[in-house]
């Protein structure tokens, strides 16, 4: 993957649009979740769409803090098209049946927990930071868990959709890496003292205190339903990979420290790290409903529906 | 000349022919009429005058400058009905210009001009019209509109969409909203206009906004029935309060135009503004704009945020991807299906292009020479097509008070050209291109200094940025410039 031209991409990312009503979704396929299957695809469904919600409102921050207004528009674009996927999975979900009342499924207390630090601080968030973690997450989830999805599931109108949605998720990658490189240019040491100012800022502090936890809480998930974890890891290798190709690409700070983090959270030895972190998630399930504050708005305009 | 009904004079040279009949054509007219040149000609390609006050009579549609500014200074009217009246009632102010200066008489309806072309050697202008017969004319003022030209938004397959479509600028009184689910497009100075009006009477509203505005509170009311009276009265009380009004818009420039103190404290009253009407976290940052206050058209509204919240009104932030057959896609991968779309998404801009094919000396071609930026001599003349005026030409727009002072100007600007013209029996009255070139060098590096440049996409702007729109400075500079015809600016040729 080269560094891409962002005017062009803006023009094909306009260009590539699809929606829900481009499937035909009463098709036949839906039979092929197995009973066996069916629970665990839904927490599974769940997770993965919740994950997507997420990534939407990320991309919602980068648009607000992003330097050009070619940027710009492009993450308008992204942040509408993790919706679509959101959308989409719902979708799927509501033909196998696993919506309750028609309603989004509820999300983890972690995810909660997520959905709370976005909303209070994501548009106050460095963008080089933003910027540099959105691809991390997209590789290391995304990518890992639609694999998964695609080599477990065999309704055809699933992998129909789920090459739209990788097509997509190519795309943010690419501007994704694009952009990390971008962040290598100039000083290094200017970059560098600056990110270690914004690595004490308590406001993310918190977000690693609910970023560190749903990574772990999502590699347990994967692994009850029966993924092997290398998957995750291998997901975790291709974002180092990638995003150090270049020197420049080394040179972005925020790059070195989620790729460092990366490793230390594939390290299953690493006690240091795991054991509290575990307890973090095993922590956050235990918080009572009632002391979590009430979702964001942004969170009710999830839609099974294709057409309003 | 006695009979002066237009049919009558059809075939020879007249003086000036007028493009349009909306407030600038007709009130070229009556300054010509009142330089005692009446040997004129208003061609209107529509069937009534009073231009974009006719086409914009969409519900909610009314004027942001307080009536008794925005309108004519030598027409004063006391009976103006609100602080800022509506469009119906603006229409009638223009009606009302027609009989009282007997204005009738110079108008050709129905008749829509497609080229216009100089003779340089007769030193006169061949019009050509939808009309089989060309007219001529010694000097011709184009006044056909900055906002006259309705303009729809480059959406993908525009035209697949089946249900019906209305432009706010041409709206569709017959169309019967009870009942219907209806989408609005743009969330401009039409669209926060009819978005209150419509939301009441529709089953369900969505609106599509692209981009947020700055909008400030507005201080409207009735007027009162003693005020009317006073100005009956006292005509002086009314002048008095005009210039009031005028001075107050002035000092507006100050935080508006330029990055002032005064910009800063009109983005936190509109804050402010957004923050008490709009509680919901995720709907106040949909609406926060990203760029500075002024660099796009402020706007005024008191019940544009509270509609947005109705609970039969939706607001769509979503890029659109495309039109369908029923509806709108955006990108968040859902069709969005209506009764009915309106487009409230604005105007081509008229300062920025030429209006129709316009042919100076040697043939030139004024679409051709705007091609990269508009250019005129103080907004009003083009080097290379002579005894040629424009109202509202490139960068004479203001962003902060009534277009009106400035049309003022320009037509008493043009009268003491066409006087030469005639007095002096001139074949060609022309700016010089140094003097052009010297005034937009001027007026450019000016407009670097102000907000409308400052980095967002406006309307004030081409596609490339250039901004031949909005004239950089006060109302009372742009009026200190066109007080004096400055004939050394000019070359002269006479007719022989
Ligand atoms: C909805 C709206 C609200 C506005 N509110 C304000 C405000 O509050 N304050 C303010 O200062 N300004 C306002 N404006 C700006 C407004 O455009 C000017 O103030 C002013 O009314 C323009 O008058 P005009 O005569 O130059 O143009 P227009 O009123 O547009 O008249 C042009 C006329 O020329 C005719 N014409 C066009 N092309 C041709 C042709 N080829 N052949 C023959 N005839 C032709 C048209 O049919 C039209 O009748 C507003 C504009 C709009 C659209
Ligand atoms: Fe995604």
């Amino acid at each position: 993957m080269a560094s891409i031209d962002l005017e062009k991409m803006r023009q094909k990312i306009k260009n590539t649009q699809w929606a829900l009503v481009d499937f035909d979704w009463g098709s036949p396929g839906a039979e092929k979740i197995t009973t066996e299957q069916w629970p665990k695809l839904k927490t599974f469904m769940a997770d993965l769409m919740w994950i997507e919600h997420v990534g939407a409102r990320g991309f919602a921050a980068l648009a607000k803090s992003a330097p050009t207004d070619n940027l710009r528009e492009i993450y308008t674009y992204f942040h509408a098209e993790e919706q679509r996927h959101a959308n989409a999975e719902m979708a799927l979900m509501k033909r196998w049946g696993m919506l309750d009342k028609n309603e989004p499924p509820v999300p983890s207390a972690n995810l909660r927990l997520v959905i709370e630090w976005l909303e209070r601080y994501a548009d106050d968030t460095p963008f080089n930071l933003l910027a540099t973690l959105i691809p991390m997450l997209e590789v290391a989830l995304d990518g890992a868990l639609c694999k998964y999805l695609l080599e477990t599931v065999d309704d055809p109108l699933c992998h129909e959709i789920f090459a739209k949605i990788n097509d997509d998720e190519s795309r943010h990658l690419g501007v994704g890496f694009t952009v990390m490189e971008m962040q290598g240019k100039g000083p290094h040491y200017i970059a560098f003292i600056q990110m270690l100012g914004h690595l004490f800022d308590p406001r993310l502090i918190a977000g690693a205190l609910v970023y560190f936890p749903l990574l772990n809480s999502m590699r347990d998930n994967l692994i009850a339903m029966g993924m092997q974890e290398e998957k995750l890891y291998k997901s975790i290798a291709k974002f180092k990979e990638i995003g150090g190709r270049t020197d420049q690409g080394r040179r972005n700070p925020w790059f070195q420290v989620i790729q460092y983090h990366g490793t230390i959270m594939v390290d299953r030895s690493n006690h240091f790290y795991h054991v509290p972190v575990d307890m973090l998630v095993a922590l956050s399930n235990k918080i009572p409903r009632r002391l979590l504050p009430s979702p964001p708005t942004w969170v009710a305009e999830l839609t099974h529906r294709p057409i309003a | 000349m006695n009979d002066l009904t237009i049919n009558n004079r059809i075939n020879q040279t007249l003086d000036v022919i007028i493009i349009g009949a909306g407030f600038s054509g007709l009130g070229m007219a009556i300054q010509l009429q009142q330089a005692n040149i009446n040997n004129i000609a208003i061609l209107e390609r529509d069937k009534e005058v009073g231009g974009c006050w006719r086409d914009n009579q969409y519900p909610g549609a009314a004027c942001d400058i307080p009536s008794h500014l925005y309108s004519f200074s030598f027409a004063p009217n006391p009976n103006w009905s609100r602080a800022y009246s509506n469009s119906h009632e603006i229409l009638e102010y223009i009606k009302s210009l027609v009989s009282d200066f007997e204005l009738q008489r110079y108008i050709r309806f129905n008749t829509n001009v497609s080229n216009i072309t100089f003779d340089e050697k007769a030193g006169f202008w061949t019009i050509k019209t939808d009309k089989r017969k060309a007219l001529k004319a010694r000097s011709i003022v184009i006044a056909s509109g900055p906002l006259a030209n309705c303009s729809f938004p480059n959406i993908p397959n525009l035209k697949e969409y089946k249900g019906h479509k209305i432009h706010s600028a041409r709206w569709d009184h017959n169309f019967n909203f009870s009942g219907k689910k209806v989408a609005l497009v743009g969330t401009g100075a039409s669209a926060i206009q009819i978005i209150p009006k419509l939301v009441k009477k529709v089953k369900h509203l969505t609106v599509f906004q692209r981009t947020p505005a700055w909008v400030l509170p507005r201080l409207d009311a009735e007027t009162p029935q003693w005020i009317s009276s006073l100005f009956r009265e006292l005509p002086s009380a009314q002048k008095l309060s005009r210039q009031a009004i005028f001075a107050l818009h002035e000092v507006g420039a100050l935080g508006l135009i330029w990055n002032s103190p005064l910009t800063s404290a009109m983005q936190r009253v509109a804050l402010k503004h957004l923050q008490h009407q709009v509680k919901d976290d995720w709907m106040q940052r949909q609406l926060t704009p990203n760029f500075r206050i002024g660099c796009k058209r402020v706007l005024m509204s008191n019940n544009y945020y509270p509609a947005l919240q109705q609970p039969n009104c939706k607001l769509i932030t979503w890029p659109i991807a495309r039109m369908s057959e029923k509806g709108i896609r955006c990108a968040e991968g859902i069709e969005h299906q209506f009764d009915c779309i309106v487009f409230a998404t604005g105007f081509d801009i008229g300062t920025q292009t030429a209006p129709f094919s316009v042919k100076g000396v040697g043939g030139r071609d004024l679409g051709e020479d705007w091609k990269r930026g508009a250019q005129a001599y103080k907004s009003i003349n083009v080097s290379g097509y002579p005894n040629l005026f424009l109202t509202f030409g490139p960068n004479s727009g203001p962003g902060h008070n009534s277009a009106l002072v400035y049309v003022e100007s320009q037509l008493n600007y043009a009268v003491q050209g066409i006087q030469r013209i005639l007095n002096e029996d001139l074949a060609q009255l022309d700016v010089q291109a140094k003097a052009q070139e010297k005034y937009n060098i001027k007026i450019q590096k000016r407009l670097s200094k102000t907000n409308w440049n400052s980095g967002c996409k406006s309307w004030y702007l081409t596609e490339d940025g250039f901004n031949a729109t909005m004239f950089p400075g006060f109302a009372t500079q742009y009026s200190i410039q066109m007080r004096q015809f400055k004939d050394k600016d000019y070359h002269r040729v006479s007719a022989i």
